[in-house]
């Protein structure tokens, strides 16, 4: 199993630093390997937050600067030993990913990054400013280990693969927790995983928080093995982002194994180059990194250890899905009769500039019923889901979930209460196998790893995809994704789920099949809504239809009805077709 | 303080916020047009401080008109550069990849142009030593210098023939159709690839031109632009993300920030103000001053 | 899956061959090597540049004339390397010289914030350094391995501020107000830290511009605004470097702005000003340095004219000179190449002869506990018709203090 792939893996990480720090035996090697090992870890901490989060920070060196100076500038005034200094360090680090994220991480995509770009250019010039361009690291000959000054080279790359091997454990922790797959839902579509009951501005905090710790911890060892002299430039600098960011890209961002293989390759060819050519071509190593860079954006932007890993033999086939309608299973029985109202929605109005959405659409939901809401293009349904769900606030009108007010409350909030959702358009992790697709969703109700497996082996157990449960999910075929994405919004452990469009797209026997499952899960206890614009497939999977119009509710009632009603049909047919084809209808209509 | 001192900073801050805006609004057209953050666009205005020296030493050009002859050649770059590097870089269809994708290209590409320029032409810093670099022209008590006066007046041209070009000839035209909806412009037989490259291309001529502008008064040295592209970003997002006119009130208020900002802090902080006013940018409106609506011209 | 363990010890596999593939650098083993780590490409190149000048033209002459006698007549050999423009690639420079081979003393870095990184790196690897830097805090750190002949920087600010005060009194015009205008490097810091914080108080000068910056300056308009809304008698000058320096001088031409300008450094004195500003402005700017031709080493000034083309000689030259002929008698009197023995030899070393001895002023070199050289007095220089003069102390002057202005 991966699992223990990966914790095997750390294990030869360290081994072979191990080795190389016991075996070379120039200064000047071991010069480079410290480095090595420092990158790894400062690509690590910045592949937290964005690797598995995907927000882009091009300001991590924020972190870096502040380990180093903390560190130095606790041991140079208050003679305060590194060793307590660089937990200093950290905790200052975390208290600023604190204070920069929170207003951060409300700005959207390049914004995010640009505004990070912003920190470590003010803390540069604060440093200056305070008398701090340079702060060496003062020389302590009684005790010099206790103030992290060591004689012997090796020391230095011992201590920066015991914070590599610490840094190891603490990512791949977070990838096999309920944050970790929280945060790459995040990257894939943030909206998604809100719906999923991922609380998304606490997941990115977290990472932040934990991506600051190592990257602190990095610089403090940095200044003390390689810089003897901290100035602005040198931990808030350029090459610092520069360095972090070529390591992750160039290794593999969003897997642990990435920022190693990156360090590896990058940093031996750069500290040769500058050590053979840097006197008489000074600069060289940053063509260097930026070549690579561009080299990397163009043709491998997702870095050499996903170029290079060959995909398993496990690729999904397209299988037919393990269950065929009619096999052996209980029949699907006909609904009893509809329960209690779950879902009100009460004079529900939404305006966008030069567009009213949605006007004054009130409807219930019973329990256990599958209610449809169908409507031409354009006519809300989107939109209304959205209110639903709490991506959108609606300018007037209540959603009441089981008597109490939900309008207004975080998508993953209304998650965690009950709806869930699933997407028109399935965006899945290309790179992780289906059941950890469905993971992600599992994770609401609970952190626990092995308990979150289980429920989301049932969710893809409900629609038929147990057998793929450990493919990736780049070989599915349509319908097969949109099970995939059936069972995300089931392993949530919903009382109502909110499909829309499950059924665009598919053919005639995968339109069979959906409504097959859609039947399952209600009659497993989950009520369903589901939209769809085309009226054919509902006719004989609802048992009530609402018809949107414009935004608003223009009918509802029993298929056969609503079918029927002369407003609908002009609604998605038009008056001339009505004229033509019903004209007794037609003439029954307001003008 | 008194008035003519405080007269004194606005001015010496205008001047400068011009040759800001030049430089601005090359930035802004490329977002604009292109959606491509280019972090390179700084490293292309040294190139063109460089090749404005060259012109004033081997060939004994004014660097007011040295400026100005710039432009073709780094058009042309542009066209290449956009051509060979940008056309290659897709974030996997997903737009804020894209965005993500060109910002760290363009940061490659920077650190590449920074470099080989420092370890073609070496570090050492150099100036044009123009004549009129260190005259002052003498208005009431306000010391105008006379370069960077010059450089603002043909700053606001060359800003003044952008905006022209973008609403009143059929290629401008064109560019603002393919920023503004590129599968529509593609059914009108507009190839939206060519005219990412022509904005690309107009993009750093413009910036190469303000760089020789920037060059009759300002040392020349591969890290100058380690500078500008802050204030460049800063005065871009201030204006609003693609909005030319944005970009070019951006770059002027920038300029007086920057000036202002020493009546309150001492000479080191000076570029504390922009970063700050950066910030709270970003996070009260991160639309700018002229929104998204304006997004083209 | 098993591939990825794989191609990762494949690739830490390649990163370990990698560091041996590091080129060794063939040495004859009876020279003796001295480094010298200086800024050689930059802003501040130009210093470096004539630091080399001199030491090569020390090594030319102590080789020519039998090399090292106690070690065989052993040659020295001179191994450069480019501290940049960053404390960091001067550490790292120093770093790579250092461990590359054996080398027996170093010299530099010039600007006092380089030094200070330089000198961690050869404390550590214990190499003896010199340097001609000021910045006090070079030998403040209980370092054992650090010689520093230039007064420094706390002492230079004293003396520059009684110099100035004193020729103001002679000129009936007495100081009242002061500018502090300089970068923020290690030796201008300590320069101005004393005036600012006392010096300038106890003789009744208000302090009315204090204008720093972080090298490279990128606009001296607002320092020079600045001046001229305060009107200052007086500006202590600190730009450390030619391109910054400049900047500052022609925005003060532009201004026309009138004030005395009292530098601190060598800096100050290379022969490009005089194209730049032109010599009527140079005219009476003086600066304090600590090493300068004085009078009687006419034919030393000579030599060195004559080798490089340069118009006249300055500090950093002068002082490397200096320095490589001082580790040549440390060689000597240690009868070693061996690092430790040389700092040994250094820090008992008394000469009065020989031209370490007689360049720097006031001809005897000896080194307290804390490696500055003890005595060491400033030089004033002042620029004359387009050349630097030393016109302070006057015993050793080669032109009188020019006071009229």
């Amino acid at each position: 199993m991966p699992r223990d792939r990966g914790w095997l893996g750390i294990a030869a990480v360290v081994a072979v630093g191990l080795v190389l720090s016991l075996a070379l035996t120039e200064r000047y090697h071991h010069r480079i390997l410290t480095l090595v090992l420092l990158w790894a870890t400062m690509g690590l901490a910045w592949n937290v937050i964005s690797g598995y989060a995907g927000q882009i920070s091009f300001g991590h060196q924020a972190f870096f600067g502040i380990g180093a100076y903390v560190t130095v500038l606790l041991a140079a005034k208050l003679h305060l030993t590194p060793w307590l200094g660089m937990l200093g360090g950290a905790g200052v680090a975390v208290l600023a990913a604190v204070l920069i994220g929170a207003p951060t991480f409300r700005l959207a995509g390049i914004y995010f990054g640009l505004a990070t770009l912003a920190y470590p250019l003010i803390f540069r010039i604060l440093m200056d400013f305070l008398g701090y361009q340079e702060v060496a690291i003062p020389m302590v000959r009684d005790h010099p280990v206790l103030f992290m000054q060591f004689e012997e080279p090796r020391t230095f790359d011992l201590l920066a693969l015991a914070l590599l091997a610490a840094t190891l454990v603490l990512s791949r922790l977070i990838e096999t927790s309920r944050l970790g797959y929280s945060l790459r839902a995040i990257k894939e579509n943030e909206q998604a995983a809100e719906a999923m009951g991922v609380d998304a501005f606490r997941c990115k905090m977290a990472a932040y928080v934990l991506s600051a710790a190592p990257a602190a911890l990095a610089g403090a060892i940095y200044a003390h093995a390689i810089l003897f002299v901290v100035t602005p430039d040198g931990v808030f600098g350029v090459i610092a982002i520069v360095q972090t960011l070529t390591v992750c890209l160039v290794g593999g961002v969003g897997t642990l194994w990435g920022p190693v293989i990156g360090a590896a390759i990058m940093i031996p060819i750069s500290e040769i180059l500058d050590t053979t050519a840097g006197d008489r071509f000074p600069g060289i190593q940053g063509v260097v990194y930026g070549a690579t860079l561009m080299a990397i954006m163009m043709w491998a932007p997702e870095g050499l250890f996903w170029r290079l890993r060959r995909r398993p033999a496990s690729i999904a086939r397209a299988t037919p899905v393990a269950t065929a309608p009619g096999t052996a299973e209980a029949p699907v029985t006909a609904p009893a009769a509809p329960g209690p109202v779950l879902l009100e929605v009460r004079g529900i109005s939404k305006a966008f500039i030069g567009l009213q959405a949605l006007s004054e659409v009130s409807f219930d939901v019973r329990e256990g019923e599958i209610l449809g809401i169908i409507g031409p293009n354009g006519a809300g349904k989107t939109t209304l889901f959205n209110v639903l769900n709490g991506f959108l606030l609606p300018d007037r009108g209540e959603v009441r979930w089981g008597g109490a007010p939900i309008t207004g409350l975080q998508p993953h909030v209304v998650c965690r209460r009950g709806i869930g959702r699933t997407f028109q358009v399935v965006r899945f992790f290309p790179h992780l196998t289906v059941l950890e697709n469905v993971l992600v969703g599992a994770f609401a109700h609970g952190a626990a790893p092995a308990a979150a497996r289980e429920r989301a082996r049932a969710s893809l157990g409900q629609v038929g995809l147990a057998g793929q449960a450990d493919t990736l999910p780049a070989g599915l075929t349509t319908l097969e994704l949109r099970l995939m994405e059936l069972a995300r919004g089931l392993a949530t452990s919903p009382r109502l789920v909110l499909l829309d469009e499950p059924l665009a797209g598919l053919s005639a026997d995968g339109v069979e099949l959906m409504a097959v499952m859609i039947r399952r899960t209600r009659a497993a206890g989950v009520t369903v809504v589901i939209i769809e614009h085309t009226i054919q497939a509902l006719v004989k999977l609802a048992d009530r239809l609402v018809v949107l119009d414009h935004g608003r509710r223009l009918a509802e009632g029993a298929p056969g009805e609503v079918t029927r009603n002369p407003a609908v049909i002009e609604a998605y047919l038009g008056k001339r077709w009505l004229a033509r084809h019903a004209p007794n209808h037609a003439a029954t209509l307001q003008p | 303080m008194v008035a003519s001192e405080l007269g004194q900073y606005v001015a010496t801050g205008l001047l400068v916020g011009g040759v800001y805006a030049l430089m601005s609004i090359g930035l802004a057209l490329i977002f604009g047009i292109m959606r491509v953050v280019n972090f390179a666009q700084g490293d292309f205005m040294m190139l063109g401080m460089y090749l404005t020296f060259y012109y004033a030493v081997a060939l004994g050009i004014d660097p007011l008109l040295g400026a100005l002859l710039s432009i073709p050649p780094f058009f042309v770059l542009g066209l290449l550069v956009h051509r060979a590097f940008l056309t290659r870089v897709t974030g996997g269809g997903d737009p804020n990849r894209e965005m993500d994708a060109q910002l760290i290209l363009t940061l490659g590409l920077s650190l590449v142009i920074t470099n080989a320029t420092t370890m073609i032409l070496s570090p050492m810093p150099r100036a044009i030593n123009a004549p009129y670099a260190t005259r002052a022209f003498e208005v009431g008590p306000l010391l105008l210098n006379q370069a960077r006066s010059y450089s603002f007046a043909i700053a606001l041209l060359l800003a003044g023939a952008v905006y022209v070009f973008l609403t009143r000839t059929d290629l401008g035209k064109a560019l603002r159709a393919a920023a503004d909806d590129p599968e529509a412009a593609g059914y009108q037989g507009i190839d939206v690839r060519r005219m990412h490259g022509v904005a690309f291309g107009i993009g750093i001529a413009l910036v190469a031109a303000a760089g020789g502008l920037l060059a009759t008064y300002h040392p020349i040295e591969p890290n100058v632009a380690v500078n500008f592209i802050v204030l460049m970003f800063v005065a871009v997002v201030l204006g609003g993300l693609g909005s030319i006119p944005g970009a070019f009130v951006g770059g002027i208020v920038i300029g007086l920030v920057q000036s202002l900002t020493l009546l309150l802090l001492p000479l080191q902080l000076q570029n504390v103000g922009v970063f700050v006013a950066f910030l709270i940018v970003l996070y009260v409106r991160p639309q700018g001053l002229f929104g998204r609506r304006a997004r083209s011209v | 899956m098993s591939r990825r363990p794989r191609s990762l010890a494949l690739t830490l596999v390649l990163s370990l061959l990698a560091p041996m593939v590091a080129v060794p650098i063939a040495m004859a083993a009876d020279d003796v090597k001295i480094a010298l780590v200086a800024p050689l490409s930059g802003r501040w190149a130009r210093q470096g540049q004539l630091k080399k000048m001199g030491a090569e033209m020390a090594i030319e002459e102590i080789n020519s004339q039998g090399g090292i006698k106690a070690l065989g007549g052993a040659k020295i050999v001179l191994r450069e390397a480019d501290a940049g423009d960053s404390v960091e690639k001067a550490v790292s420079a120093a770093q790579r010289v250092l461990t590359r081979e054996k080398i027996s003393a170093g010299i530099g870095s010039w600007l006092s914030s380089f030094t200070l990184g330089v000198t961690e790196v050869a404390e550590r690897l214990q190499v003896p350094w010199l340097t001609l830097s000021y910045a006090d805090n070079i030998t403040e750190r209980g370092f054992k391995y650090t010689f520093q002949s230039s007064p420094v920087s706390s002492l230079q600010a004293e003396q520059a501020l009684a110099l100035v005060v004193d020729i103001a009194k002679k000129n009936n015009r007495p100081l009242k107000k002061a500018a502090l205008v300089g970068d923020n490097t290690a030796a201008t810091v300590f320069f101005f830290k004393p005036l600012r914080e006392k010096l300038l108080a106890a003789k009744g000068i208000e302090l009315v511009a204090d204008e720093v910056w972080t090298p490279p300056l990128a606009d001296a308009t607002s320092i020079v605004q600045k001046l001229r809304a305060t009107q200052p008698d007086i500006v202590f000058y600190g730009a450390t470097n030619f391109p910054d320096s400049i900047q500052v001088l022609q925005k003060v031409k532009e201004f026309n702005l009138k004030t005395t300008i009292q530098g601190v450094g060598a800096w100050l004195v290379t022969p490009e000003y005089v194209k730049a500003v032109g010599k009527e402005n140079l005219e009476g700017i003086q600066t304090v340095v600590a090493a300068h031709p004085l009078k009687g080493q006419e034919a030393l000034v000579k030599k060195f004219v004559q080798r490089t083309g340069e118009p006249f000689m300055t500090q950093d030259p002068l002082c490397t000179y200096a320095h490589v002929w001082l580790i040549k008698e440390a060689a000597e009197q240690a009868k070693s190449a061996d690092p430790k023995a040389i700092r040994d030899a250094l820090a008992k070393i008394d000469l009065t002869a020989g031209p370490a001895a007689t360049t720097l002023h006031p001809g005897r070199i000896r080194f307290d506990d804390r490696g500055r050289r003890v005595g060491a007095i400033p030089i004033i220089v002042q620029w004359q018709n387009g050349e630097p003069h030393t016109v302070v102390p006057t015993a050793v002057a080669t032109r009188p203090l020019a006071t009229a202005k």
